[in-house]
């Protein structure tokens, strides 16, 4: 297994959302946890927060495996993460502690994963909770990998250019299957990765590239949120003014002629009578 | 002209008029039949039970204690997402014997130039919205027509406007199976004011809402000002197997 010590980690400030208004209460943020650092039997891992040792607050998560999401009270965190039956109180963390400041309204995922030398590290993603329009789909891809800089084709296409650890790409495209394939970045060989990805209406499907391609552990691990969809704009559905609510013309026309007889053989008969 | 003629001529005048008033009278439908509040209110219903203060919902604040059973955090493979099995079940037909309308029900989305439901150009096709609900699941599942069309003339949906509270709907699926719905309300929205979070929510009761255009037309435009909206509700008990 990998000898994982203390590492050097940079404090990740995650930036406020405006789109907060999926979660209902504003003091609250959305955590999900991804393990994404490969060794012997996955590297089962038990996590803690804030130095609280009775007991894992994630106990036993393996490579590829998230946990979450879970909401939590906006605020500051510390996370250490062991490998599993460890005795937090007499080792040290093989990863941590990890500081995690929460906003309100924030969906992050924490993740645990190789750099792109194959070291072990973390880092924060701020997760796009904001509407997708109608009829389309949210994708992102998060290079967490020991891999070299790709691209991402959709469909044969390029869709992510030059992406590279730690970074991630996103887009809005329409619901549909798509073919992807992760290429070294302006190639289309070797095909380092290659599925049918199906990414539902109003859904975020965040990919996430894991492991190690010279130990041959290369991987993805799927995120998604749903219920991001929105209502289409309004309903089209006539163009010729047959159906309208308008007085019929017959019977204007006919009710215009009874007005006529009525007033004509009204005054007639009144000046006759007054004769 | 004598006075007998005039006399004549005034009591047919008397009788057109009220016969013209009367007609207009019956031959136009009421805007609103049925309980639109009802329909609406059980559209909105949360997915989740609602919380409250006496209900506070579970934040997880401390780690679970180990002996608690189980970790409070769940946790999923982060595996591809399945691809869909076969052919999912979609409707296929629509039955109205109100209106002696027996159309076919193509799947649409979204006009990608306009932000709208896709809606076939013809006066045939009935569109189911397939990012919606499927007619029967929970949510609004929404099918749309035209009413006409400049080109063709009156659509399948042309006397949706006079569909009554307690007409059946029928909707026929790519399996052969047939869900029976029950007409509860029609009414008519301005198309600005058209509560679109609610035709097209995928929670809450089952719903069918069959949707066309209506109220007043602008020439200049070619469009009408309204949509006229019917809500169904399923009837079980109705529904049909399988064709054979």
């Amino acid at each position: 297994m990998r000898t994982l010590g203390r590492i050097f980690l940079v404090a990740v400030m995650l930036l406020a959302l405006p789109a907060g208004a999926v979660l209902a209460q504003s003091t609250d943020g959305t955590v999900t946890v991804l393990h994404g650092i490969p060794g012997d039997g996955g590297f089962p891992v038990d996590i803690y927060v804030n130095g609280d040792y009775t007991a894992p607050f994630i106990p036993g998560l393996t490579f590829t495996e998230f946990a979450g999401p879970v909401t939590l009270p906006a605020a500051d965190y510390s996370i250490e993460i062991y490998a599993a039956g460890a005795d937090p109180t007499a080792t040290d963390p093989a990863l941590g502690p990890l500081p995690v400041t929460l906003p309100a309204g924030a969906n992050a995922t924490i993740e645990a994963h190789l750099d792109e030398a194959g070291a072990a590290t973390a880092s924060v993603f701020v997760n796009d909770i904001s509407e997708i329009a109608a009829g389309e789909t949210r994708l992102t891809v998060r290079h967490t990998a020991s891999a070299p800089t790709v691209d991402v084709l959709a469909n044969d296409g390029v869709l992510f250019s030059a992406l590279s650890n730690p970074n991630q790409a996103s887009g809005d495209v329409p619901a549909a299957t798509y073919n992807a394939k992760v290429v070294p970045t302006g190639a289309t060989e070797p095909v380092v990765f290659e599925a049918d990805l199906a990414l539902p209406e109003g859904t975020s499907t965040i990919v996430y590239a894991i492991g190690s391609l010279a130990d041959g552990n290369f991987t993805v691990a799927v995120q998604t949120i749903t219920g991001l969809g929105a209502a289409p704009a309004g309903v089209p559905t006539g163009t010729a003014g047959l159906a309208t609510d308008g007085f019929p013309i017959a019977l204007a026309i006919a009710g215009a002629l009874a007005m006529v007889g009525l007033a004509g053989s009204g005054v007639a008969l009144s000046r006759r009578s007054s004769n | 002209m004598s006075r007998n003629t005039l006399k004549t001529i005034f009591v047919i005048s008397v009788v057109t008029l009220i016969a013209v008033t009367a007609s207009y009278l019956i031959g136009t439908e009421p805007a609103t039949v049925g309980d639109v509040g009802a329909i609406v209110d059980s559209l909105s219903e949360p997915s989740l039970p609602t919380t409250s203060a006496l209900d506070p919902q579970p934040i997880v604040e401390t780690p679970p204690d180990a002996e608690a059973g189980g970790p409070s955090v769940p946790v999923s493979p982060g595996l591809l997402p399945d691809l869909p099995a076969g052919d999912p079940v979609i409707p296929v037909g629509l039955k109205l014997g109100s209106l002696g309308v027996d159309a076919p029900v193509v799947p649409t989305g979204v006009n990608q130039r306009t932000g709208q439901m896709a809606v076939p150009n013809n006066v045939r096709d009935v569109a189911w919205y397939q990012f919606g609900s499927v007619p029967g699941e929970r949510g609004s599942a929404v099918m749309a027509a035209h009413v006409d069309l400049a080109s063709e003339g009156p659509g399948v949906f042309f006397n949706l406007r006079t569909v009554d509270e307690g007409d059946v709907v029928e909707v026929e699926f790519s399996n052969g199976t047939v869900r029976v719905f029950r007409v509860e309300a029609r009414t008519a929205y301005q198309k600005d004011e058209l509560p679109l979070d609610t035709i097209f929510a995928r929670e809450g009761s089952p719903v069918l809402t069959l949707i066309t255009c209506g109220g007043g037309f602008s020439e200049s435009s070619g469009s009408y000002d309204s949509n006229i909206v019917v809500y169904a509700v399923p009837i079980p008990d109705r529904d049909l197997g399988s064709a054979g």
